[in-house]
């Protein structure tokens, strides 16, 4: 299947979380993964052509996991 | 009797309703679609890209004086000196043929640079790098072509400026 | 450097007041009240002077809905002078889901910067229109992203300004072991420099800067970086040259003065930046 560039940009923004969860310490990864996957499912129904929406809740995305990144958030809540 | 009272407080208010406007007039649901101009889809600037955390700051690009403030002072040398240029054979009088290959030849470089300076402007290197490959290129070949019109055009034709002095009289 | 200030009959001419006109508060203030006593003894007899502002509507918790105009209508009788005033009105009596960025009042602060009426001023200079009939237009800053409502998303604004280093760099210490000293003259440079608030408003005005955003720094942090470049404490004059020197930080100009025009504080970015360029050029 061929992705659009918005499609590879979720993508490649979903691996990143992913990637960030396995920093954080053992007993709290899975909590930090669930929260990741809520995240995205949230707006699994969007509207494919709504371009607009897609790419602010990208850029929120984005600045979500640059927060959530951070060595000093141990633990979240789902 | 405080039952009386209060409605009667009420009633003074209810009386006094009509004067003593609510100065807020409730909000109307008007909600008009979001249209500004015209949709004009030609060329839109494209998304914004923030590079590095809130608390980076952005990043300062390489010192280039020749893409920098000696391309701005050749840029404005060569403006200035089109005008005695453009001056020169008319108040002269007489048709010198180097003054008119100068003129042609900073003609062609003014207008490089300043159509330079548009792809800069419109063709974000960082956001299409592709497209301003190309559009720099086609800019150069343009420049190219027509910088050879021009030499042929002084050397086996009249020159631009006796082209213009004919269209003129024509 | 006082021409570095736009004149004042320029900030007079157009819609907005001007600090000067501020300054004559007491006056004026005086005025107001016998006009309000008798606009309110008129408003009795039901011709209140009601205006209707439409604002830019934009909630990111529903990012499908697309923005929308909302309209609320005030009496101005009973409205403070200024456009923050029926915002700050309108938020606490007709919609407390309006949202925008306020704290000074007084045009000090720059938050609420905003384009009223296709002019990006402070709200809280910008006298609301006495004509009744027309609408008054507020959206938030063009070409910004978004946060909410009339909150425009500053992040690129404030790592631009934290990249031209806004910050005296010395290495030398002063004779006396206290302080830098300056002359008069100096320190005459430095006016229509320092009172800028960076709100914002002469960048997001500015073409060029709507186009590249990224690379160019805008009028504010050029005016910024003047600021830095003429001051006569600063030691790295040359490094901070060498910073703008590329296509794209400070030669994306080209004398708009969109920026000038705009500026809500009477000051002259567009003329920050030719000084730049005229110091760069030999």
């Amino acid at each position: 299947m061929r992705l659009s560039g918005l499609q590879k940009e979720i993508l490649s923004l979903y691996r990143q979380c992913l990637r960030e969860c396995r920093k954080k310490p053992d007993a709290s990864r899975s909590h930090f993964k669930t929260f990741a996957r809520n995240e995205f499912d949230k707006n699994m129904s969007l509207d494919k052509r709504d371009f607009a929406a897609i790419e602010f809740l990208l850029r929120k995305g984005r600045r979500q996991l640059d927060m959530y990144a951070s060595p000093g958030v141990k633990d979240i809540k789902t | 009797m405080v039952s009386i009272a209060r409605s009667a407080l009420l009633r003074q208010t209810g009386a006094a309703g009509p004067i003593a406007r609510p100065s807020v007039i409730a909000h109307g649901v008007r909600a008009t679609a979001f249209h500004t101009t015209a949709q004009k889809s030609l060329l839109a600037p494209p998304p914004q890209r923030i590079e590095g955390s809130v608390n980076d700051p952005a990043p300062v690009p390489e010192t280039s004086p020749s893409h920098g403030s000696y391309h701005w002072t050749f840029d404005r040398v060569v403006a200035a000196s089109l005008i005695p240029l453009t001056v020169a054979p008319f108040a002269a009088g007489s048709l010198n043929p180097t003054l008119d290959a100068i003129l042609a030849s900073t003609l062609l470089i003014h207008s490089h640079t300043g159509f330079q300076n548009i792809v800069i402007d419109y063709i974000p290197k960082k956001r299409m790098p592709g497209i301003r490959r190309l559009f720099v290129w086609g800019l150069n070949a343009a420049t190219a072509v027509i910088g050879l019109a021009l030499y042929e055009f002084e050397t086996t034709d009249v020159g631009l400026v006796e082209t213009i002095k004919r269209i003129w009289r024509a | 450097m006082a021409a570095l200030r736009s004149t004042p009959f320029r900030v007079l001419g157009s819609a907005r007041p001007s600090l000067r006109l501020a300054a004559a508060a007491p006056v004026r203030g005086f005025a107001q009240l016998a006009d309000g006593a008798t606009k309110s003894l008129h408003a009795s007899e039901g011709n209140e002077r009601l205006k209707t502002f439409q604002i830019y509507r934009w909630n990111p918790d529903q990012p499908t809905e697309k923005p929308r105009m909302q309209s609320y209508t005030l009496d101005l009788d009973k409205t403070g002078p200024m456009v923050l005033d029926a915002l700050i009105r309108i938020k606490n009596e007709l919609d407390p889901t309006v949202t925008f960025r306020r704290s000074c009042r007084e045009g000090i602060c720059g938050s609420c910067a905003m384009n009223i009426n296709g002019t990006n001023t402070l709200a809280c200079l910008c006298r609301i229109p006495t004509e009744t009939n027309a609408d008054l237009k507020i959206y938030p800053l063009p070409h910004t992203y978004v946060v909410k409502d009339l909150v425009p998303d500053l992040t690129q604004f404030y790592k631009q300004y934290k990249s031209i280093k806004p910050y005296l760099q010395r290495d030398t210490p002063s004779p006396d072991g206290k302080e830098y000293r300056q002359s008069k003259a100096d320190r005459k440079k430095l006016d229509g420099l320092y009172e800028c608030i960076l709100c914002a408003c002469c960048s997001t005005s500015c073409p060029s800067y709507w186009w590249n955003s990224e690379e160019y720094l805008g009028p504010a942090i050029l005016l910024q970086s003047y600021r830095w470049l003429v001051d006569s404490r600063d030691e790295r004059h040359e490094q901070r040259k060498d910073a703008l020197n590329n296509s794209m930080s400070l030669y994306r100009c080209h004398t708009i003065l969109n920026c000038t025009r705009t500026c809500p504080k009477g000051l002259n970015p567009g003329l920050a930046i030719a000084e730049i360029k005229k110091e760069m050029s030999f």
